[in-house]
């Protein structure tokens, strides 16, 4: 026994050891390495590919190596400047057209130009590769000059052709490209929102190259917003060879005009760009040599690698460590101008929602003032109509219901519930307990939900509404949301563009036989609804503002709504980071900013 | 059994309630525009169409793409796992080496100050929410002390020339001779290794404890301290044997549980692993990665228990498998 026993005792120190070692995954002897390969090219194989129980095989997974684009060593010379952004997440894809999401955005936006952009922290519209334009009095033909001398990153020349081969890289189903991205299960998102749909359906009947520095654009209809659409991050400009080049890679190979280009994108780690020197527009060069831009999930252990110097600049802090930031001496807060806007949203399928007395009296209950100074973190401004004072649609002249629980309590006396309002009744249901619907989750217009739907119900149940709160799980919330079967809900957004028109009508237009929308309420209001459509079909801002305070005067004045706040979403820099300057969209140019080290 | 897997997995995956074209959207969604995400993200076909497509290219040992991204979901899946194992088989490898030796002293010194306080502290291993004590770890070590990273692979200075063979950084930078960058991502290493490894540390110390004083109480091992034999040799050699097995069956489930710990490890950690993945495409209900990752898991919990059952056999020769 004690031979067998010592020799099997043998076998499982060994076994041990030998985990040890490809557990350590610092052996002497590295594991036989499989070929490199590709991350996205290659399609990955059979099943066997899957990896083995890592402590039963010393069968390494074969690793591609990421970097598209050659890895460019550090200059020597000089200790290169570079700027360290921490993001809330990844990006999906590095082709402007083919993504929808913000984190993207911030990285395509340094890569690509658009026609024409938005200047600064504002939303006003300033010329970018086009350097002047002009419409036609029906306002359908958008004729573009092209700035000249633009190269792309490979050394190509940007001219009107590409322009038109971009577009219909974008909009045209039958493009091979376009084809070929679908086929490879990629998504066109944008550009059917933006333009209506693809091919026959878009709304940009033709885009035409005049002559080398002239594009003419002919629209199918007027579009109100078409000059704020263009100038989204969606629509910037590949080199036409790099595109072609690129094919169904193009996520990964990105090469526009910008100020940066990108040097690797190693997924779920990092995105790094580089100054490109061959840039059209050399007063506006980029002053950092690169730019890493961070994938760090999570909002405190951004902030805790803020603190530690792993990185210069964030966004996304929780709304109690705006404090923190303000109170450290080696940070500065910066507040992007708000194009967001929380709401309160009645469900009208709800009989009592239905009388606007009720829906006055909540308005009049809520004292906006106290949860916005006690719950902000000192980002918000008190909210009075869809649009922030820096959008060009706000109505300066709108004066908000006063908070006044007692006149709160008169209108429900003189609506039917002298007694006070605790119940709501579905249309053809059974009275049943009032609820409001809180997120379960933090969103820039609504820091604090919870904290917030609390202060809203102690505010109502002061007016004699009494009301329970809920939540649930972020994706179906915004699920029971599009299907409307919230009766009363806290909700809000960041608009993707500065133009008035897309926030007020995704949410008060009616489609063409004026049904109401499922996804808003069944809030159901014609007169709102054709105003906005006739102001979408005009061009000039100067007609198109008045109607537009006319339509927040209403929204108010019938309660359609309850704005409760903007808000002026914080970033956290360095205080050695200067020039940053934070756009409403939060698609900023990172080509401004500049650290000292 | 893994088709099983993927046939519940399928179907609970779709269970969750929330849809992704609405998420996508966010809050700008419209009826007409969520129905436009739905055709596109091929949503709009029934349940059982889009299964019987997952099924066949399945076969093929296709996971499907990624809804959110468009990457083949076994490519990114092999992509990312090097960087979960090295966490893992840190975290475990840590757990071993600390939990182990300290249930045997435990066990050897029942009720002493150290058996005493190493059971309060595996007490609080066990209760103590992993993604708390990471982010206590990296405000500690990190912030206040500045000794250790907060996150991340390697600085970021470091990584821009690197280059990867097989995927494992630290097996990488040393095969390369980078041997700075090896130092500095075993810094970095360091805290998401320790969170990750606290809890399985805590069981293995408690488990080792448990079963070593059942043997210690056996008729055998009193033969064998009459025979005059040192406590260490007794301790060591004759009872630790045969309080190995249920030790081994706990190190192999808890080799399967470690991967959950990892989705709040790697998050709070930036840890560029399976767990972040997995974590976004929950929140973002990207069905495919759900799906690749669940199946995944099922993969490593069973090859896990196989490797415990074989080592349960060599250890002890009465386990006989025909």
């Amino acid at each position: 026994m004690p031979v067998h026993m010592r020799r099997s005792i043998a076998v499982v120190l060994f076994v041990l050891l030998a985990l040890v070692l490809v557990l350590s995954s610092c052996g002497p002897t590295p594991a036989p390495a499989e070929a490199p390969q590709d991350t996205a090219v290659a399609a990955p194989a059979a099943t066997e590919a899957m990896p083995a129980e890592p402590a039963a095989t010393e069968a390494k997974p074969p690793e591609p190596t990421a970097a598209p684009a050659e890895p460019t060593a550090v200059p020597a010379v000089a200790e290169p400047k570079v700027l360290i952004f921490g993001a809330e997440g990844e990006p999906t894809c590095l082709d402007p057209a083919l993504q929808n999401d913000s984190i993207t955005g911030r990285v395509v936006v340094q890569i690509f130009e658009t026609l024409v952009k938005y200047d600064k922290d504002t939303t006003n519209i300033v010329p970018g590769l086009a350097k002047s334009w002009e419409v036609s009095e029906d306002g359908t033909v958008w004729t573009f000059h092209l700035q000249e001398g633009v190269k792309f990153h490979d050394g190509t020349d940007f001219d009107s052709t590409a322009v038109v081969k971009n577009w219909d890289y974008w909009a045209n189903e039958q493009n091979p490209l376009h084809a070929a991205q679908v086929t490879d299960g990629k998504k066109f998102q944008h550009y059917p929102l933006d333009f209506r749909g693809f091919g026959a359906d878009s709304l940009i009947a033709n885009v035409e190259a005049v002559d080398p520095y002239t594009v003419k654009f002919t629209l199918s209809q007027v579009q109100a917003a078409f000059l704020d659409n263009v100038s989204m991050y969606y629509y910037g400009f590949w080199s036409p060879a790099a595109l072609e080049k690129a094919g169904i890679e193009s996520c990964k190979q990105p090469i526009g005009t910008g100020p940066f280009k990108l040097v690797e994108w190693t997924q779920n780690e990092q995105v790094v760009l580089e100054r490109f020197d061959g840039y059209w527009d050399q007063v506006h060069a980029a002053k950092v040599d690169q730019v890493v831009i961070r994938n760090i999930k999570d909002n405190s252990a951004r902030l805790a690698a803020l603190k530690a110097g792993e990185i210069d600049a964030l966004e996304g802090l929780n709304p109690d460590d705006v404090a923190v930031v303000k109170a450290d001496p080696n940070l500065q807060l910066i507040l992007r101008p708000s194009l967001n806007r929380a709401y309160l949203a009645f469900n009208f399928k709800i009989k009592e929602f239905q009388d606007q007395r009720v829906r006055q009296a909540i308005a009049q209950a809520i004292n906006k003032q106290a949860i916005v100074d006690s719950l902000y973190g000192g980002v918000g401004m008190v909210a009075n109509q869809l649009e922030a004072p820096s959008i060009w649609g706000h109505n300066d002249e709108l004066v908000d219901w006063p908070y006044d629980p007692e006149a709160a309590k008169k209108l429900l006396a003189e609506a039917g519930y002298p007694d006070g309002l605790s119940q709501m009744t579905w249309e053809g249901g059974q009275p049943e307990p009032l609820v409001l619907w809180y997120m379960p989750v933090a969103r820039p217009y609504y820091p604090n939900p919870k904290e917030i739907a609390e202060a809203i119900a102690a505010d109502l149940a002061k007016a004699g509404i009494t009301v329970q709160l809920q939540t649930v799980d972020w994706a179906v919330y915004l699920d029971k949301w599009q299907k409307g079967e919230m009766p009363f809900y806290m909700l809000g957004a960041t608009a993707p563009n500065g133009d008035p028109n897309g926030a007020l009508c995704t949410y008060f237009c009616l489609n063409d036989q004026n049904e109401p929308k499922v996804g808003q309420g069944y809030l159901h209001d014609v007169e709102v609804s054709d105003l906005l459509k006739q102001a979408g079909a005009m061009t000039d801002r100067e007609k198109r503002a008045p109607v537009y305070h006319q339509v927040e005067q209403m929204i108010h004045d019938r309660v359609l709504r309850i704005y409760i706040a903007w808000t002026t979403p914080p970033l956290a820099l360095s205080k050695a980071v200067s020039g940053y300057i934070p756009n409403p969209t939060t698609q900023e140019f990172f080509n401004t900013i500049d650290i000292s080290r | 059994m893994l088709i099983g897997v993927s046939v519940i997995v399928f179907g609970f995956v779709r269970l969750i309630p929330g849809d992704p074209a609405v998420i996508m959207l966010g809050e700008q969604a419209t009826p007409e525009t969520v129905a436009e995400m739905r055709q596109i993200l091929g949503l709009d076909k029934p349940i059982s169409e889009q299964y019987l497509i997952y099924l066949d290219s399945l076969r093929h040992g296709d996971l499907g793409k990624s809804i959110l991204r468009g990457d083949p979901v076994a490519g990114e899946l092999l992509r990312r796992f090097p960087a979960t194992a090295e966490l893992g088989l840190s975290a475990i490898l840590i757990a071993l080496l600390v939990g182990i030796p300290s249930g045997i002293v435990s066990a050897r010194f029942r009720n002493s100050i150290f058996d005493n306080s190493s059971r309060l502290v595996a007490l609080i291993g066990v209760s103590m929410p992993i993604f708390w004590l990471g982010l206590m770890l990296s405000w500690f070590f990190g912030v206040k002390l500045g000794w250790l990273p907060t996150g991340g692979l390697a600085t970021t200075q470091l990584t821009l020339a690197d280059e990867r063979i097989t995927g494992f950084m630290a097996l990488d930078s040393l095969v390369t001779g980078d041997i700075a960058l090896f130092r500095d991502h075993v810094r970095h290493l360091i805290l998401p290794a320790v969170a990750l490894a606290t809890m399985p540390m805590a069981i293995f110390a408690r488990m080792t404890r448990s079963s070593l004083l059942e043997v210690l109480g056996q008729d055998y091992v009193r033969t064998a301290q009459a025979k005059g034999l040192s406590d260490l040799v007794v301790t060591m050699r004759h009872a630790m044997r045969n309080a190995l097995l249920p030790i081994i069956t706990v190190v192999a489930l808890q080799v399967g549980r470690l991967l959950s710990g990892t989705i709040l490890t790697e998050t709070v950690f930036s840890w560029p692993g399976v767990g972040l993945w997995a974590y976004e495409a929950i929140t973002a209900r990207d069905y495919p990665i759900i799906q690749g990752v669940t199946l995944f898991v099922a993969v490593v919990f069973v090859l896990s228990n196989l490797v415990a059952d074989i080592l349960s056999a060599a250890a002890d020769p009465r386990i006989k498998y025909r």
